[in-house]
């Protein structure tokens, strides 16, 4: 031991290639050693959920920057890079995410995407949210705009995957989530969605409220369309019911009597009240244009197209509002169709026979009025009586044979005359028409039969 | 400490070998040593240094490289009194009792 003593005043001269030994140690293994403890550091912290990681290595010290989500979790992250060998000193410059009061969560759907916004307590929150609107919207872009922030109420996954299913029924709108109340506004995208997401809002966790559901339906329309061309009627949009539907499509084969009814006609809920009280007086109405279009959306009522003369544009423009229920809307833009060239009383007859030969004008039962439903074959012999204004025109009343014949003779004259009335009222002279009964005495078809009976009772034009 | 040592043994027992080798020379080495002054000197030098490292004031890759320079000297020191005890023992044995 006294050796020793003795000469490590000796060993200083090994200093000189120690110090250059430790000069290329400190060039070759600075920077292996960082990437090394990197990684492991980084490994260390591979279960632990933190936002913004960073991980600077300068030596053996780390520099660990990260947004937690609860004090627990930040001080076990720090404790956890503490941990990994090597490390000298952590330089901790975590923090938690920021407290989100009141804690907003939202989604808006528009005409391209559906955007994600306000705050999600988790990354994994976040991206299950995604994953469930990418899912939910089929094909529709989603766009990710949402923050991380504490404070989240609880259960907050479940309410907003709940709330993108509602997403999906809007056309457009927003469904806001803000601590515990959920405010709605938007348009739903089918009729009957606006229920549904209101039923579907019921099944909110406790604690949960909607604080304001501005849902619009979207507009109620029916639509229907009388092309001359194609002689046919179309009818598309909605009915309420399968009833109402029936009734519509029935009544439009009455007033169109050689129009096609080409029905497309789907029921859903939503309807405004009187919809079939309205409608169907708009479809007696179009019957009598030549061409034209109904459309029928919420409570408006909207006809256009021309009429056949100028009388009975009067009366469509003036008389139609009257008929629709309370709070119904009637615009009309109905021109007057040209008049058609001027013919021979003898083709004039011809063409009143082929309306006649179509369809009969039809009367209350028993009585000398005439039905709603005639009013478009009325309008149409009105024009062709306009054509040849030279001609003088009887008007011939038949009944079947039931009945008492003076009773049958009475009825057939009042019918007739309620004919020519009507004609007289539309514009025509009264000298031209002369209203003559025959009762049953003229049949057509045999009496024996119910369809023979009908055939029978008719009203004619006769041209003298 | 010892994952430092795994990760640079090679230079570690360079140190050490190193410290053997001088160690080994300076028992029959002729010349003066270091002086009094200079040892009390390069003594509160040392302790400072380590100070200096054990409160970690040293920031970053310098802190490390004080780190990897007093691990190697303190090797290096370790392998010069082992050197020279061995030189010292195997002297004492060939040189024949007076």
């Amino acid at each position: 031991m006294r050796g020793l003593f003795r000469w490590h005043g000796k060993w200083w001269p090994g200093v000189i290639p120690l110090v250059i030994f430790w000069a290329i140690a400190a060039w070759t293994s600075t920077e292996p050693l960082e990437a090394d403890l990197s990684q492991r550091a980084t490994a260390a912290l591979k279960d632990t959920v933190l936002d913004k990681r960073r991980i600077a290595v300068s030596g053996r010290d780390v520099t660990f920057a990260a947004d937690a989500f609860s004090e627990d979790g930040r001080l076990s992250a720090v404790a956890s890079v503490e941990a990994v060998p090597g490390v000298r000193i952590v330089n901790d410059e975590t923090r938690l995410v920021p407290e989100a009061k009141p804690f907003v969560w939202s989604a808006e759907r528009d005409v391209a995407r559906v955007t994600l916004g306000g705050s999600s307590p988790l990354p994994s929150s976040k991206s299950k949210l995604m994953e469930a609107a990418r899912a939910t919207l089929g094909g529709v872009e989603v766009a990710d705009r949402m923050n991380l922030a504490r404070g989240a109420p609880p259960r907050f996954d479940n309410v907003a995957l709940l709330l993108l299913d509602q997403i999906a029924k809007l056309k457009d709108g927003k469904i806001t989530l803000s601590d515990n109340k959920v405010t709605l506004s938007g348009m739903a995208r089918e009729l009957g969605g606006r229920e549904a997401i209101a039923a579907a809002l019921k099944n909110l966790p406790e604690g949960y409220s909607v604080a304001a559901n501005d849902v619009k339906a979207p507009p109620y329309i029916f639509q229907a369309y009388k092309d001359p061309v194609a002689v046919t009627l179309t009818l598309s949009g909605y009915v309420p019911d399968n009833n109402v539907h029936a009734a519509l499509v029935a009544a439009a084969g009455r007033k169109f009597f050689s129009e096609k009814v080409v029905d497309n006609l789907k029921a859903s809920i939503g309807a405004p009240a009187g919809f079939a009280a309205a409608v169907v007086p708009a479809l007696g109405a179009l019957s009598r244009l030549s061409t034209g279009t109904l459309v029928v959306t919420d409570r408006e009522v909207k006809l256009s197209g021309d009429a056949l003369y100028e009388a009975a544009a009067n009366q469509i423009r003036a008389g139609l509002g009257k008929e629709f229920p309370q709070g119904w809307q009637f615009k009309a833009d109905i021109p007057v169709k040209p008049a058609a060239a001027p013919v021979d009383p003898t083709v004039c007859q011809q063409l009143f026979a082929d309306l006649l030969g179509k369809a009969r004008i039809r009367f209350e039962s028993g009585k000398a009025d005439i039905a709603a439903d005639s009013a478009g074959l009325l309008d149409r012999l009105i024009e062709t009586a306009l054509r040849c204004p030279s001609a003088n025109i009887e008007i011939a009343g038949h009944t079947d044979a039931d009945g008492e014949e003076a009773a049958n003779q009475t009825l057939s004259e009042k019918r007739a005359q309620a004919v020519a009335d009507y004609l007289i009222k539309a514009g025509l002279p009264a000298s031209r028409f002369t209203p003559v009964g025959y009762g049953s005495t003229q049949p057509i078809a045999g009496n024996d039969t119910e369809q023979g009976k009908a055939q029978n009772r008719r009203i004619d034009f006769v041209v003298r | 400490m010892a994952y430092l040592a795994t990760f640079f043994w090679g230079w570690l027992l360079a140190s050490l070998l190193l410290g053997l080798a001088m160690g080994w020379i300076s028992v029959v080495q002729h010349g003066d040593g270091v002086s009094k002054n200079w040892k009390r000197w390069l003594a509160a030098l040392a302790v400072a240094l380590i100070a200096a490292s054990l409160a970690r004031v040293v920031p970053g890759r310098f802190g490390y490289w004080l780190d990897l320079g007093l691990i190697m000297f303190a090797l290096y020191l370790c392998g010069c009194a082992v050197g020279s005890w061995l030189r010292d023992w195997v002297v004492s044995r060939s040189t024949p009792a007076a």
